[in-house]
C-alpha cells in the first residue's frame, strides 16, 4: 500500500513540475513563433528546391520524403528547450531553490523529463496535421506507432538535453554541444537522404545511421504516413524503447549529481 | 598611447581568450567534419547532374561545401553574441567602458578582435575545405583569408549590436539562434541562385539576392572555380563592394552605439 502511496505522490509531483515547465514554454511565443516559421520554411523551402533537383529515381518526391524528418526535428527543437532551462538554472544556482521545494529529487528530475516530453509532443501536433495533409492519413494502429515513436524520441531528446547541458556550466559550450548534437544526430540519419544514398557514401561506416533514435523515429513515421511499407517495426521500437531508457538513467544521474553540488 | 595601438590591444585582449576555446575549437571542427565528409557527400549523392547547369559546371558537392565554410564563418562570428552576453553576466563590459580608452576606439578593438579570432577559429575548417578543392594557389588563399575577415567583422558588428540592444543573456541565445538559423536558410549556402528563382517564391529571391552570405559565398565560389562567374548573377566587384559596405555600414553603427548610447546595468 505504502508502495503504491509512494508512487502516487512520486506522479503528482513530477506531474506539478511538469506544468511549470509547460507554462513557462508558452512564455516565449515569440521564440515558438520563430521556430514554427521556421521548421514549416524548411519543409518549403528545403522540400520545395530539393524536389526540382534530386533524383527522381531515389527519392520520386522531396516534400513527401522530407516531411518525417520534420516532424523529428520539430520533437528535437521543443523537447531540447528544457535542457536550455536546466542550463540557465544551474549557472544562476537556481538549483538550490529547487533543492529546497517539497518535493523528491527523483520526482523532480522525471517532472523536467516529463516536461520537455509535454513540450515536444505539443509542439508536433501542428507538423502532425501538416503530414497528415501532405503524405497518406494514418489508420489507427499506425496512429498508435506515431504516438509510440513521438513519445520515445521525446523522452530521448528530454534526457538527452539535461544530460548535456550538465556536462558544463559554459554558456558558449552549451549551445555548442546543442548544435553538435544536431549535427551527428540529423546528418547521420536518413532524414535528408535515404539509407541507399549513404551505403553508397559512406560505405561500412552507413550502418551507424541505423542505429541513430533519429533514424528509428522516422522509419516509424515514413511507415505510419503510408511512405514506406517494408519496415522492421521491431527493431525500430525496441531500439527506440532502449534509447529512451539509457538517456533517462543517464539524465537521472547527472542531473543528481549536478543538484547535490 | 596611440589610437591604433589601443585598438591593438583591445583586439589583442580578444585573440588571448581563443587559448580557453581549444575545447569549442574541437567541436566546431567534428560537426564541419560531419558536414562535409557525411551530409554534403550523401546529399550531392542524391541531386541530379542538371544542376551543375546552374553552376557552370561545378560539381553539387564542391559548390555546397564552400557554402558550408562560409555558414561556419558565419554561425563562429554570430557565436561572439554569446560571448559578449557572457562579459555582460560577468560585469566585464562594466570594466571596459571604465577604462580611459575612447568608446569608438574600444568599438573598433572589439570588432577587429572578434573578426580575427573567428578567421583563426575557421582556419582548420578553411584548410579541410581547400585541401579537397585541391585550391593551392597563394594569391586565391590570401584574398579569400581577406573576404573572410571583412565578412565576419561585419557580422560581429551586427552581433555586438543585438546583444548591447537586448541586453538579456536567454533573449540573446533565443534571438541569435533564430537570425543565425534564418539568414543561412534563405541564402544561396544549399542551392545556386537560378534554383531559387525556378521555385518562383519571390521574396525568398530577393532575400537571397540581398544577403551577405549569398555574396560570401559566391565570391569564394567565383574565387575557386572562376567558371561559376558564367552563371552568378552577381560578379565579384559587386560581391565584393557590397560586403564591405555591409561591414562598414555596421561596424559604423557599432561605433556610434558604443559611443552613444551604450549603458550599463540593466542586463536580465
Amino acid at each position: 500500500m505504502e508502495v503504491i502511496y509512494d508512487f502516487f505522490e512520486l506522479t503528482t509531483q513530477a506531474y506539478t513540475v511538469a506544468l511549470r515547465d509547460l507554462k513557462r514554454f508558452w512564455q516565449n511565443i515569440y521564440w515558438l513563433a520563430g521556430q514554427v516559421a521556421m521548421n514549416i520554411a524548411d519543409l518549403l523551402i528545403f522540400g520545395l528546391i530539393f524536389r526540382g533537383i534530386v533524383r527522381p529515381d531515389l527519392i520520386p518526391d522531396y516534400i513527401r520524403f522530407i516531411t518525417p524528418g520534420i516532424l523529428c526535428l520539430s520533437i528535437f527543437i521543443s523537447s531540447f528547450t528544457i535542457g536550455r532551462e536546466v542550463g540557465v538554472e544551474l549557472r544562476r544556482e537556481v538549483t538550490h531553490y529547487l533543492v529546497s521545494l517539497p518535493i523528491t529529487r527523483g520526482a523532480l528530475v522525471a517532472g523536467r523529463v516529463l516536461g520537455g516530453v509535454l513540450r515536444g509532443l505539443m509542439y508536433q501536433v501542428g507538423f502532425l496535421i501538416l503530414a497528415v495533409l501532405i503524405m497518406t492519413p494514418p489508420t489507427l494502429d499506425k496512429w498508435i506507432l506515431i504516438l509510440a515513436a513521438s513519445i520515445f524520441i521525446s523522452v530521448t531528446m528530454s534526457s538527452l538535453s539535461i544530460t548535456l547541458v550538465t556536462l558544463t556550466r559554459d554558456f558558449n559550450i552549451q549551445a555548442a554541444i546543442r548544435s553538435l548534437v544536431y549535427f551527428v544526430f540529423f546528418f547521420m540519419s536518413n532524414v535528408f537522404y535515404p539509407e541507399r544514398a549513404l551505403r553508397a557514401r559512406l560505405g561500412p561506416v552507413a550502418p551507424v545511421a541505423l542505429y541513430s533514435p533519429v533514424s528509428m523515429a522516422v522509419t516509424i513515421y515514413r511507415y505510419g504516413f503510408g511512405y514506406s511499407t517494408e519496415v522492421d517495426l521491431v527493431f525500430n521500437t525496441a531500439g527506440l524503447l532502449l534509447w529512451s531508457t539509457a538517456t533517462v538513467l543517464l539524465a537521472y544521474k547527472l542531473y543528481i549529481r549536478n543538484l547535490r553540488r | 598611447m596611440s589610437r591604433l595601438k589601443t585598438i591593438l590591444l583591445v583586439a589583442t585582449w580578444d585573440l588571448m581568450k581563443l587559448r580557453n576555446q581549444k575545447v569549442f575549437v574541437a567541436m566546431r571542427l567534428a560537426w564541419f567534419t560531419v558536414q562535409v565528409l557525411v551530409f554534403a557527400r550523401a546529399i550531392s549523392y542524391i541531386v541530379t547532374r542538371t544542376v551543375e547547369n546552374y553552376t557552370g559546371g561545378v560539381e553539387y558537392y564542391y559548390f555546397y561545401i564552400l557554402g558550408v565554410y562560409t555558414t561556419l564563418l558565419y554561425s563562429t562570428s554570430i557565436a561572439r553574441g554569446y560571448m559578449v552576453a557572457e562579459e555582460f553576466d560577468d560585469g566585464i563590459v562594466e570594466y571596459h567602458l571604465s577604462l580611459p580608452v575612447k568608446r569608438s576606439t574600444l568599438a573598433i578593438g572589439r570588432v577587429l578582435g572578434g573578426g580575427v579570432s573567428t578567421l583563426i577559429f575557421t582556419l582548420p575548417m578553411m584548410i579541410i575545405v581547400y585541401t579537397v578543392l585541391r585550391v593551392r594557389d597563394p594569391v586565391i588563399v590570401a584574398i579569400s583569408l581577406a573576404s573572410a575577415l571583412v565578412f565576419s567583422a561585419g557580422v560581429v558588428s551586427l552581433v555586438i549590436l543585438l546583444v548591447f540592444t537586448i541586453k538579456s543573456t536567454d533573449l540573446t541565445d533565443i534571438i541569435v539562434g533564430a537570425i543565425d538559423a534564418l539568414l543561412v536558410r534563405l541564402s544561396t549556402v544549399f542551392y545556386p541562385l537560378p534554383v531559387i528563382a525556378s521555385t518562383g517564391i519571390a521574396p525568398y529571391y530577393v532575400a537571397a539576392t540581398l544577403n551577405p552570405i549569398s555574396h560570401m559565398s559566391d565570391f569564394l565560389r567565383i574565387l575557386v572555380f572562376p567558371e561559376y562567374y558564367l552563371v552568378a548573377p552577381y560578379g565579384p566587384l559587386a560581391s565584393i563592394l557590397y560586403l564591405v559596405g555591409f561591414s562598414m555600414g555596421l561596424l559604423l553603427l557599432a561605433i556610434e552605439f558604443y559611443e552613444k548610447k551604450l549603458e550599463t546595468g540593466g542586463w536580465r
